[in-house]
């Protein structure tokens, strides 16, 4: 029995694989012409319970008894290569590409394997950083021909509520997820239990519609106008300050999740009629170094936004002539050889595997009706007998 | 990109699909069934319908299928699913609960329920480590017949309860039908869905106005 591959993997097929190859290089481009040098960083990482994700990780044992895991993400990695190769209190830029695995349940019809394409800023905490990586952000979606909209939030808003109404901790994170889903009525159930200001249960209360464009901004400094709370917004509008256009960006001051591992901005990218976020972000100082800040692509969801490929095409000509068909590949053609010493067997072959042309003993033949390249080939091919 | 004004609304089978659409046209959306027949997906106006059953609702949305969509919060947190949840719809009404035959004082060993997830996080809550067993159709049965010591159902009156020999012994949650509204639709097709929240914010009761 064949059976399938293991749940949340599948294989790439011809199409896929090349699409990916075009989607991926368009970003490292993108990445690298802001100076973001590519990294490479091990799959297998040592298993770290304190990892946010690590009741997800797929674990390995080591043969002297240690536990591995299959890395989740790049940015403990990269933290890892920033403290241990470069200054980890100066700039540095890095970019990565590669598989990640989360151990999910399959039923979320989520894949487990993935691949993700990202970038870290490290060394540096400040907005015009920030707004370098908002707007790369935009420039992917935009440069793999997706509109972009980025939506903005700050989670220092909801700490900052948080602290003036003393949330207890053990219920910050049900109220954050509340916040975070917009449930108002389920908000609204969980503060009527604290003894709150009007002033401050109507903000508590507001946070999750403070959401749109920029002008929302204005409403938040009325909705919340005190110094903690201000000095959040103040922060977001500093970045937002470093922008010519704002018409892509959007605000959300509800985005709650990971309040404590998010310490400045937090980001995702949407593109129109695909109900998913393309990449997220944020930044997160002291968490795994002084200063760092970045984002990641999942690239499967990317190529699931995008149109249909068509990226694999066979080759051009298929040849039972070897010296003929290294003329063909010296000027650029790609030839298949043929492994069939019967012609008419060969040509079988082509057909059925899309192939136009047919090179043999017998010359050139162009087995479709449309032959535009018949010429130019025939010109080769003749010009090197000489 | 299609027409920004329309979205697509999964809406689960039967009677919550009636007092849905009806909520919704209060709310000002011209919605029509007229010509729907048996299609399970229809232009009905203001916006695209799809039909389904209640729990796949959540992931329609999740998933970005549908921009929006209505179902009980019950079924929404069984679902796991990460969907915004605006507005609290009100109709639907009921509460899950955790049932046992009347007087039953026995230990919680096993236990049934349509509400497999729900039904773990409460128990694990209470340190109780019973084996929960997923069923589709009348759970009060697994009571009834031994097959569980306990059950975790939805009650809206309590009468079938009593017909049984069972009671409530503890209440888990209360559900009624919520809005529910996909992450990235909510924020690319603002101008439709937030007028639309506020309007069913006001139908649905006093305490959810917008507040600014």
């Amino acid at each position: 029995m064949l059976g399938a591959p293991p749940e949340g993997t599948r294989f790439g097929l011809p199409d896929e694989a090349a699409a990916r190859v075009r989607i991926v290089t368009t970003l490292q481009t993108l990445f690298d012409s802001w100076g973001y040098a590519l990294v490479d960083t091990p799959v297998l990482e040592h298993y770290d319970p304190a990892h946010p994700r690590a009741a997800q990780s797929f674990k390995l044992s080591d043969r002297d008894s240690g536990v591995l895991a299959l890395r989740s993400d790049f940015t403990p990695a990269i933290a890892h290569l920033v403290r241990s190769h470069f200054d980890e209190n100066a700039p540095q830029r890095f970019q990565y590409c590669g598989k990640a695995w989360q151990a999910i349940n399959p039923d979320f019809a989520r894949t487990r394997e993935f691949t993700q394409v990202g970038l870290e800023l490290t060394g540096i905490s400040n907005p015009r950083a920030d707004a370098e990586l908002i707007h790369l952000a935009r420039e992917a979606v935009r440069e793999v021909g997706l509109v972009p909209r980025v939506e903005l939030g700050n989670p220092g808003f909801v700490r900052a509520l948080f602290d003036l109404a003393e949330v207890p901790e053990d219920s910050q994170e049900t109220l954050a997820n509340t916040i975070d889903r917009k449930d108002v009525a389920g908000l609204e159930e969980m503060l009527d239990s604290y003894k709150l200001s009007p002033d401050l249960k109507a903000a508590l209360l507001g946070v999750a519609d403070l959401y749109g464009d920029v002008t929302i901004l204005n409403e938040a400094r009325q909705l919340a106008p005190w110094p903690e709370t201000l000095r959040a917004l103040d922060d977001l509008e500093a970045i937002l300050a470093e922008f010519e256009d704002l018409d892509e960006l959007l605000l959300d001051f509800g985005r709650a999740r990971r309040l404590s591992y998010y310490t400045g901005v937090t980001f995702q990218a949407y593109t129109f009629d695909f109900g998913q976020p393309l990449l997220g972000g944020g930044r997160y100082d002291g968490a795994l170094l002084p200063y760092a800040a970045g984002f990641t692509i999942g690239l499967e969801r990317l190529l699931l936004a995008l149109p249909p490929h068509g990226d694999y095409t066979p080759p051009l000509i298929l040849s039972l002539d070897d010296a003929g068909a290294r003329r063909l590949r010296a000027a650029g053609y790609r030839v298949e050889r043929g492994l069939f010493a019967n012609v008419d067997e060969a040509r079988a072959y082509t057909l059925a595997r899309g192939i136009p042309y047919l090179l043999s003993d017998a010359g050139l033949e162009a087995l479709t009706k449309n032959k535009p390249e018949y010429d130019d080939l025939l010109n080769l091919l003749e010009a090197n007998y000489v | 990109m299609s027409d920004p004004d329309k979205f697509t609304l999964a809406l689960p089978k039967g009677r919550v699909m009636e007092e849905s659409l009806e909520i919704l046209q209060r709310a000002g959306l011209t919605l029509t069934l007229n010509g729907k027949g048996r299609a399970l997906r229809f232009d009905a106006g203001d916006a695209i319908i799809i039909e389904m059953r209640n729990s796949d609702v959540p992931t329609y949305v999740d998933l970005g299928v549908a921009d929006a969509g209505i179902v009980g919060k019950d079924v929404l947190v069984e679902s796991g699913r990460n969907v915004y949840e605006p507005v609290d719809l009100g109709f639907q009404a009921c509460r899950l609960s955790f049932i046992r035959p009347k007087g039953a004082s026995g230990p919680v060993r096993r236990v049934a329920s349509k509400y497999p997830h729900i039904a773990l996080t409460y128990l694990r809550g209470l340190g109780n480590s019973a084996e929960v067993i997923k069923l589709s159709g009348s759970v009060e049965l697994a009571c009834l017949t031994g097959l569980a010591d306990g059950v975790v159902d939805i009650v809206q009156t309590g009468g079938t309860l009593r017909a049984n020999g069972l009671e409530e012994v503890d209440v888990i949650m209360q559900s009624s039908a919520r809005l529910v509204v996909n992450r990235a639709a909510l924020k690319l097709k603002a101008q439709t869905l937030r007028p639309l929240i506020t309007r069913l914010r006001e139908l649905a009761g006093s305490s959810q106005k917008t507040p600014i």
